[in-house]
């Protein structure tokens, strides 16, 4: 959950996907600048944590990067509960990651928080030789569900920062007005409290609920809605205008 | 003294030689053993005369009675082995050499290793024993290692094996994939772990990938279930050099096949810690998985855990803690573990269950919530588990655990974060969102640990080492006043004499021969060892060493002849010498050209050194076992107050 003090954001994020997916690799790749051929696999959950600056902000991350292990599988509810953003990463060359990555935004969309920014993260894109999955089948799902896409290679750093960037950029703000100047949150305990708490107050949430509701019944309104969300600024207070250029 | 020689142990015969070096609560423990030699005796006649032995009444459970029957599978897969498997024979005979053993033992405390002593060899009292018995098990040790072992030092690239060669360190993680049961090498190996289901479902293999195993695991599973059917188990079967053991725990079966000569309750243990090790990671919950689906495949719940199967396997060689169910310290000055004890405490009681600070498989401090209590081989299990996993060294980490003697239906969580590279920090707690106060707890922990120089003296400690049988003082029969101190910095006191016997010595252990030693405090549930020093250097001789000690563990445990107090074994390779009583057990070995009457003084050196240093290499008090280390911390007594 993201929670705002003095422009400097809290954000928990998750990465779920199939085991040696490559969601560790990403992480030490965006935290610590690394890459290790041979990632041991995740136990339970990791924790990380790693700050950004974006335009507007700093944004401190809190990484959970969950163990894509069967076994774990039920426990990550435990994760991602709560979580501002979430980056869903399959692996290119494997049609059977890409298909649990179908699963966990299935999952996320019927449990996780609805104000979620959820992204999908087609990693390993330097094995294009070994590519199963084409970016346009992914990009056509991502679009589907609502989700920002890239392909990423946590071996060559390509697209790393940027989504974790992206992701940064589309966390919902809380309202200036919400958060006097001056008033620092330090209480851990309420700050997530009060994160829990999150009402649909910023834009582009809103346009995400909306979206999804959408998506169930006509793909042209689908097709002009996301064409129209791109021009919108996120951080509009003015709901009508974007409302009329639907 | 041989008139009363019921009564009178080797520790007698050493007084004797030796009056004046005895301190008298030496001469208590062994009036006290001997109350309870007694009460046993009887018990001891008992089982002899039923020659039972090895099957244990207790489970209703018995040898599995296939002799003469050829079993075709085990007989194609136990290449080398006669045609039948005779069970019950060869375990009798075991018994038996045993149980002649426990006589000879009380009379003149003497057992002359295996293979069986004659009975006649029981009436040399007095005989100080310098011959040297040849010993069956010597050869298996001697005639070559594990074929593992052997195709290391050929081929030390693979990245495969125990360590066993020296050059060659053990690398964790599963060993030879492309095997299978028709293999050549594969059947070659001299220890196998199968855990597999109920209907046949190969579940872990030690060597070789498990879905290519599932025609051998099939066949395992229909020798346990076709006993199982009569209503019996089955314990063990041999054939030949290979001993096959088998563990039913409700839809798991585990089995050990191994021509290591190692007792049968030494690798059922083995098997009993790969269980526990699996709960550890699953739960039993899991069997609700088989009620649910008998045909189910469990192999994907275990995915990425075979380093830690394979670092559990590696500690049955060399770590102790395996068969002495009993954790160790790492050793440090009083003060330094009673901080790390109390900010840990402090910690424990804002809810958490357990706080332990350990550096790799040794105990710096260790908490617990009120009332909780934490058995040694749950210690063992999760440090394991988190020692063989690397991706708890990457970043701190939030993951569910089981402790299979605690509860081993349910999930704790555990927080687990480095401190530095061997020095980790695990809090338990049973509440899945406690992480963020966990890790506030840890960022506390970490302060503290620093500013009171905890973590640099850690460091230290690590690079001193434990005790050293070099440095073993000589007996001092006066009171003691204040404390010898082990090499944490301060100067020993280093006399004439023992100056004398290191240079007799030098290069070759300790006084009188003295090779190693381990004590174990029972109240305590911790043992101290000392530090591997030459002649025993090369991870081989470390294996063969603990090997020797499981093998002297084992009967002294043995439940079918009575607990012994004493024994003293020879063989080609050392001198082994235990020693029971109420409070510790004692294992040394020895130079086998070791003079007896010497390695008995010097047992008792060895434990007067422990108890000397006890602040040091034990955690006192503050412990989950509080109730028994209050007494010892406070009036400084190896028993209740
Ligand atoms: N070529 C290539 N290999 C990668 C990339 N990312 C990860 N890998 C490799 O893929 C393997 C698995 O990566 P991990 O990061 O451990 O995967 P994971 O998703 O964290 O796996 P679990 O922790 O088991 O869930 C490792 O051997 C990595 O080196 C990538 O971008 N390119
Ligand atoms: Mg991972």
């Amino acid at each position: 959950m993201a929670t705002m003090g003095n422009n400097n954001l809290n954000a928990k994020l998750v990465l779920l996907g199939d085991m040696g997916a490559g969601k560790s690799s990403l992480v030490l790749r965006f935290v610590k600048g690394q890459f290790i051929e041979f990632q041991e696999s995740t136990i339970g959950a990791a924790f990380f944590s790693q700050t950004l600056a974006v335009s507007d902000a700093t944004v401190k991350f809190e990484i959970w990067d969950t163990a894509g292990q069967e076994r774990y599988h039920s426990l990550a509810p435990m994760y991602y509960r709560g979580a501002a953003a979430a980056i869903i990463v399959y692996d290119i060359t494997s049609t059977d990651s890409f298909a649990k990555a179908k699963k966990w935004v299935q999952e996320l969309q019927k449990q996780g928080n609805p104000n979620m920014v959820m992204t999908l993260a087609g990693n390993k894109a330097d094995l294009e030789d070994k590519r199963k999955v084409t970016t346009e089948e992914a990009r056509v799902y991502a679009e589907e569900n609502g989700l920002f896409f890239m392909e990423t290679s946590a071996k060559t750093a390509i697209n790393v920062n940027d989504i974790f960037h992206e992701i940064a950029k589309r966390l919902p703000r809380a309202q200036p007005a919400q958060n006097p100047a001056g008033m620092v949150l330090v209480d851990r305990a309420g700050e997530r409290s009060r994160a829990a708490g999150f009402s649909y107050s910023n834009s582009i949430d809103c346009l995400r609920v909306v979206r999804r509701g959408l998506s169930s019944f006509h793909g042209e309104t689908v097709r002009r809605f996301d064409a129209n969300i791109r021009k919108v600024d996120p951080y509009v207070t003015d709901w009508s205008t974007f409302f009329l250029a639907l | 003294m041989e008139s009363d020689s019921d009564i009178s142990t080797s520790f007698d015969v050493a007084t004797d030689q030796n009056p004046n070096t005895n301190p008298p609560e030496t001469t208590e423990e062994q009036l006290q053993t001997l109350t309870v030699d007694e009460t046993y005796g009887v018990a001891d006649l008992n089982e002899t005369s039923n020659q039972r032995g090895m099957d244990e009444a207790e489970n209703g459970s018995v040898v599995a009675e296939v002799d003469g029957r050829p079993e075709p599978q085990i007989e194609e897969l136990l290449a080398g082995g006669p045609p039948t498997i005779s069970a019950v024979s060869e375990a009798v005979e075991e018994v038996l050499d045993l149980s002649s053993a426990g006589d000879t033992l009380r009379d003149d405390f003497e057992l002359e290793a295996d293979p069986p002593l004659s009975p006649s060899s029981s009436g040399y009292a007095g005989e100080r024993g310098s011959s040297i018995t040849t010993s069956a098990s010597g050869i298996e040790e001697v005639d070559g290692d594990e074929i593992d072992e052997i195709d290391e030092a050929m081929a030390p690239l693979d990245g495969s094996g125990d360590a066993s060669s020296d050059s060659v360190p053990w690398i964790p993680g599963k060993k030879h994939v492309d095997e299978d049961d028709a293999s050549i090498s594969w059947r070659k190996r001299k220890k196998h772990f199968f855990v597999l289901s109920h209907s046949g479902k190969p579940i872990y293999s030690r060597y070789g990938d498990e879905y290519k195993l599932a025609g051998f695991s099939a066949t395992l599973q229909a020798i346990i279930s076709f006993v199982e059917n009569g209503g019996d188990h089955v314990k063990f079967v041999r054939a030949g050099k290979h001993q096959v053991v088998f563990l039913v725990k409700g839809p798991i079966y585990l089995v050990c096949i191994s021509c290591t000569e190692e007792p049968y309750e030494a690798l059922r243990g083995q098997l009993d810690l790969i269980y526990g090790q699996t709960i550890l990671i699953l739960t039993k919950s899991v069997n609700r998985c088989f009620e649910k689906n008998p045909k189910f495949d469990m192999t994907p719940l275990l995915g990425g855990t075979d380093a830690v199967y394979s670092s559990l396997i590696h500690s049955f060689s060399w770590n102790p803690a395996t068969f002495l169910h009993a954790y160790t310290c790492l050793p440090l000055a009083y003060p330094t573990r009673q901080a790390a004890g109390a900010i840990l405490q402090d910690v424990a009681e804002s809810g958490v269950l357990f706080a332990i600070l350990m550096c790799k498989h040794k105990v710096v401090s260790l908490v617990g919530a009120q009332k909780a209590s934490l058995h040694p081989d749950d210690m063992l299990l999760l440090s394991n588990f988190i020692v063989s996993c690397e991706s708890f060294r990457t970043s701190e980490s939030f993951s569910p655990i089981c402790l299979p003697r605690y509860n081993p239906m349910a999930f704790l969580y555990a927080y687990v974060h480095y401190l530095d590279v061997d020095t980790y920090l695990v809090l338990l707690t049973t509440s899945s969102d406690a992480f963020y106060h966990l890790k506030d707890c840890r960022i506390r922990i970490e302060m503290v640990l620093l500013k009171s120089n905890v973590l640099s003296e850690v460091q230290r400690s690590m690079l001193d080492g434990g005790l050293r049988v070099e440095d073993l003082p000589p007996l001092d029969p006066s009171p003691r006043s204040g404390f010898l101190s082990l090499h944490l910095g301060q100067e020993r006191l280093v006399t004439e004499s023992q100056e004398r016997l290191k240079e007799a010595y030098l290069g070759i252990g300790g006084p009188a021969g003295l090779w190693h030693f381990i004590y174990r405090s029972i109240f305590l549930d911790q043992y101290v060892s000392s530090e591997f020093s030459p002649p025993i250097n090369s991870s081989s001789q470390q294996k063969r060493l603990c090997r020797a000690y499981q093998k002297l563990y084992a009967s002294m445990h043995d439940r079918g002849i009575g607990p012994h107090k004493t024994q003293f074994r020879r063989d080609e390779n050392y001198v082994l010498l235990c020693w029971m009583t109420q409070d510790f057990e004692l294992y040394a070995a020895f130079d086998p050209l070791a003079d007896k009457a010497l390695a008995i003084e010097t047992c008792n050196r060895v434990c007067q050194w422990v108890r000397d240093v006890e602040n040091e290499i034990f955690l006192l008090g503050a412990s989950p076992f509080s109730w028994y280390g209050c007494c010892l911390w406070c009036c400084k007594e190896w028993r209740w107050c």
